[in-house]
């Protein structure tokens, strides 16, 4: 039997059952992550390697949420059983009533609402699975072959398909298929690029970022040419969309979270959303958007059953909402709103957003940060960073002119609401360029 | 799930294994408790059980396929040693290098006892609650400068490994961490820090009962937060630099452990042609950098994911490259032996070569009386001027609270973040924000002086290797002096 039914089964039987007694439920929550995945991997050109062999994995595995007759709730991960049968969930009914506590804002089971369509589906993935997984050793195989000739080259491609299910103690009860594909490699662990969306990657996609990481190589492979002059408070820095994914990952996604900012571990505080501070520069939005196609960061519905649509977190620079769930809603006063993965499924944009390109050949004093080192030791809730960059590529009058280091300081919300920061965007990347004035240093 | 019966299970699919090649399964059985306050309400109790089998298999050739599934059955085990057989030949089909190194592994048998003082379950989950409220709540009443979060999470992590060679090594890995968070705003600047004491069981809850002393050490956080808000940046620039053990963790975990990996040697800045650099001088004589497990350590694991005995090994000895952390498979060929280094964050992932706990040991130490965090500071101070090791007036800087790092291995550059600043050269003691603590790992080596402060290695965290996250502590002296150093830099102004 599925986990899903194993627990849909479980639940109904402490609702209804008059003999229940202290196991008794008024109600609960299910949610089910059934999935299969192939993952290959290249590790310093060797295809295969003992650290990198074909992988596959199988699991079913999620989360329990239930509401007991006297108003306590609890809340367990969950994982599919050897037999499958009622009594062998006997030890975890028990640790779950012994883990009940008093959460009057966490106890509300939403009430069914229609389901967006959302293309959250390849069937090639799913094909992949059955064993027509050609594709992906032939991608392997591809990037071995057109790697540059002295690159040692680090990949990894992951397949994923399955089906999520959530069901709830008030009818919701949703099963649907979704597939995730990722695609990330590297050259020296110095530049590289990451592909992640529901679908398999594009033929365009392919070679655009193909030709975008063997230019940066490229470019890393020159010294600064004599006599460049040297960064300074004048050159403008220009974060990569990678990067700039990061920044949202370490900046924004904390404290946009509505539980943190509910319990002042934000760095906005309630009334900031309420009364529409401006934080950002006036061009600047940030949505969450589950809607959109075969990205990363779309469903149908949260694991809390909240149908999917899209939030809008800053509004032309001023806050707007956090992001809730269900008990943050409640605290809060409002509807439960889209949910980011992480960094997936959130869009910041600009309404002066230029061609990457053209805005390159103007950039004449620049530098460009393809990674930062210790990102993820930087102070989220005060938005500073101090960051080292070892790999970068100076741009001087328009061209990418060699390899430099540096180190950047600045705060990443003063970056957003600073007049002279521009935005580009290069085609089919899901974040855009950041070029920002900060403090920037030679190593 | 008993160690015997997984120990029970994992043999029986072995002995079902009649193929020519090679075979690993680890078999994990891991139970957890969590629980969260957040200013005074309790958020969050969660119970989990997880539990699952990977299979690792080889070919004759020593080329390897691998399978998981989480579920432990016999069944199950024998579906996924079918579909890492059929990786392994596919694998191979494809060119694969084969590596058969696991056949000279020594047979190891051996079950170990959970070293754990008490149960998992010894006190029910509401008892739990209520003696984590209590310390909550009494945070809160004695330090009302920051907005806290108090959480619990305890855990029992039991593996199974067998081997084709008829190895069989099963053991239990208690872990279990008190945390406090606290967040200060002041004048549209905020600031955070975390607090941690940690240990293999609700123990740490009952110690922390009868001392407070994670209690103290978070109040006296928040009110340097509350004044780092308030403080300058500082000019960037090379200054003596004075780290605390958290950080000196970080700097021996970041820049030597990972550099000294036997997967990395091909491109680390402490390999040659892919061999370890050994007997390259890297720091001053007296010097010390040991990895290895410590019972009843938050990164404790006594045998490697491939079931091989972990070994402590000096990597440093007396400022000398000695030995690298190698794991069965990539030792030999970094010119190290194997000292099963080889770890995994689950039965789901492939094991590599990592770090447990790691020191960074010092012959040159200066006792210093136990003091809160000003106190250390002029401690510190008053004990470096003493020994003229620093000038009153000339800036060295204190680093306090180790907000974590990251390290390149191939070009030796690193970086660690702290939660703020102290000159200790101003009779004033002066407060800086936190800024980047960058350089080059050889020169940071080089550049440490002297200790301070008895051993302290309980600098806890976790370690993200290839986006597999596993436990990792470590320490020094409660402080160490670094001299200045052209390659070694501090910070920056926004």
């Amino acid at each position: 039997m599925k986990l899903v039914a194993q627990l849909e089964e479980l639940l109904r039987k402490f609702q209804t059952a008059s003999d229940a007694g202290e196991y008794r439920l008024s109600g609960w929550r299910i949610f089910v992550h059934e999935s299969q995945s192939l993952a290959l991997g290249l590790k310093d050109n060797s295809p295969g390697s003992v650290y990198t062999p074909p992988a596959y994995r199988e699991g079913e595995s999620g989360e329990v949420f239930v509401v007991w007759a006297d108003g306590k709730c609890s809340q367990a991960k969950v994982q599919a059983k050897p037999t499958g049968e009622l009594q062998s969930w006997q030890n975890d009914l028990q640790d779950w009533r012994q883990a009940a506590y008093e959460d009057p804002d966490g106890t509300t089971i939403v009430i069914p609402a229609p389901l967006p369509l959302v293309a959250v589906e390849d069937r090639a993935i799913a094909g992949i699975l059955a064993g027509d997984d050609e594709v992906l050793f032939g991608q392997l195989a591809r990037l071995l072959a057109e790697k540059p000739m002295q690159a040692k080259m680090q990949a990894h491609i992951n397949a994923i398909w399955g089906y999520r299910h959530v069901r709830t103690s008030t009818g919701l009860a949703v099963s649907y298929r979704e597939s995730q594909y990722i695609l990330s490699y590297s050259l020296d662990r110095l530049v590289g690029t990451g592909f992640a969306k529901r679908r398999l990657i594009k033929a365009e996609e392919w070679t655009d970022r193909w030709d975008t990481v063997l230019g940066y190589y490229e470019a890393l492979q020159k010294g600064v040419q004599p006599g460049a002059s040297p960064v300074s408070q004048e050159t403008t820095v220009i974060l990569t969309p990678s990067v700039v994914e990061e920044m949202l990952g370490q900046y924004i996604v904390p404290n946009f979270s509505g539980q943190s900012v509910l319990e002042g571990q934000s760095a906005f505080r309630p009334e900031s959303f309420h009364k529409r501070e401006k934080i950002f520069g006036p061009e600047f939005s940030l949505i969450v958007d589950p809607l959109r196609p075969w990205e990363w960061g779309s469903y149908l519905v949260t694991l809390e059953g909240v149908p999917a649509e899209r939030t809008t977190l800053v509004r032309n620079g001023a806050l707007e909402t956090p992001f809730l769930r269900v008990k943050d809603a409640k605290r809060w006063g409002g509807k439960p709103t889209a949910i980011p993965q992480g960094t997936a499924g959130l869009f910041l944009s600009h309404r002066q957003e230029a061609n990457w390109a053209s805005v390159l050949k103007g950039v004449e004093d620049g530098v460009l940060i393809l990674s930062v080192l210790g990102l993820h030791t930087q102070d989220s809730v005060s938005g500073d960073y101090s960051l080292s960059a070892p790999q970068c590529i100076r741009i001087l009058n328009g061209h990418l002119v060699g390899s430099t280091g540096v180190k950047i300081t600045g705060n990443f919300f003063k970056d957003l609401a600073a007049p002279s920061t521009r935005v580009a965007r290069e085609e089919r990347e899901v974040q855009p360029y950041l070029l920002i004035k900060t403090g920037v240093q030679s190593l | 799930m008993k160690q015997e019966q997984l120990r029970e299970m994992v043999r029986g699919i072995l002995k079902e294994y009649e193929e020519d090649g090679y075979v690993i399964i680890r078999a994990e059985a891991r139970r957890e408790w969590g629980l969260r306050f957040s200013d005074g309400r309790l958020e969050r109790v969660s119970t989990g059980r997880e539990e699952g089998m990977g299979i690792q298999a080889f070919t004759p050739s020593g080329v390897s396929g691998f399978a998981s599934a989480d579920i432990l059955s016999s069944a199950s085990g024998r579906r996924l040693m079918e579909r890492a057989l059929a990786l392994a030949n596919r694998n191979e089909g494809l060119g694969a290098e084969g590596n058969t190194e696991i056949w000279k592994a020594k047979l190891v048998q051996e079950a170990l006892p959970n070293p754990a003082n008490r149960s998992f379950a010894e006190m029910p989950l509401n008892q739990l609650t209520e003696v984590l409220s209590s310390l909550h709540i009494s945070l809160i009443k004695s330090c009302q400068e920051a907005i806290w979060q108090t959480s619990y999470r305890q855990v029992e992590d039991m593996w199974c490994i067998g081997r084709s060679d008829g190895s069989l090594v099963s053991y239990v890995i208690p872990r279990a961490v008190l945390m406090h968070q606290g967040t200060v705003h002041r004048d549209g600047k905020n600031a955070s820090s975390l607090v941690h004491r940690s240990g293999t069981d609700m123990g740490i809850l009952l110690d922390e009962q009868a001392d407070h002393h994670l209690e103290h050490e978070a109040a006296e956080r928040a009110g340097f937060s509350a004044k780092v808000c308030e403080a300058p940046f500082l000019s960037p620039g090379h200054y003596p630099v004075v780290i605390d053990y958290g950080l000196a963790k970080g700097l021996a975990h970041e820049a030597f452990g990972h550099a000294v990996e036997s997967d990395h040697m091909q491109e680390s800045v402490l390999g040659d042609n892919g061999k370890l650099k050994r007997g390259l001088r890297v720091a001053r004589p007296g010097i010390h950098i040991i990895d290895g497990p410590l019972q009843g350590d938050w990164a404790y694991q006594p045998f490697s994911a491939n079931g091989l005995p972990r070994e402590t090994v000096w990597i440093v000895r007396d400022g000398v490259l000695e030995k690298g952390l190698g794991d069965i498979f990539s030792a030999e060929e970094a010119g190290i032996p194997v000292s099963g280094a080889g770890r995994a964050e689950s039965y789901a992932h492939i094991p590599l070569p990592r770090m447990s706990n790691i020191r960074l040991v010092v012959g040159d130490v200066i006792p210093l009386p136990e003091g809160d965090l000003m106190e250390d500071a002029e401690n510190v101070r008053q004990a470096l001027l003493a020994r003229e090791e620093i000038k009153q007036g000339e800036k060295t800087l204190l680093l306090v609270g180790y907000r974590g790092g990251q390290v390149n291995p191939k070009t030796g550059d690193f970086v660690f973040q702290c939660e703020g600043i102290i000159d200790i050269g101003a009779e004033a003691l002066p407060i800086y924000r936190p800024s980047i603590f960058s350089g080059k790992i050889l020169s940071a080596l080089q550049a440490i002086k002297l200790g301070l402060g008895e051993e302290t290695y309980d600098a806890i965290g976790t370690c993200g290797k290839n986006g597999q996250a596993v436990p990792s502590s470590g320490g020094s002296n409660r402080y160490l002096l670094l001299e200045a150093d052209r390659q070694v830099s501090l910070g920056g102004e926004a």
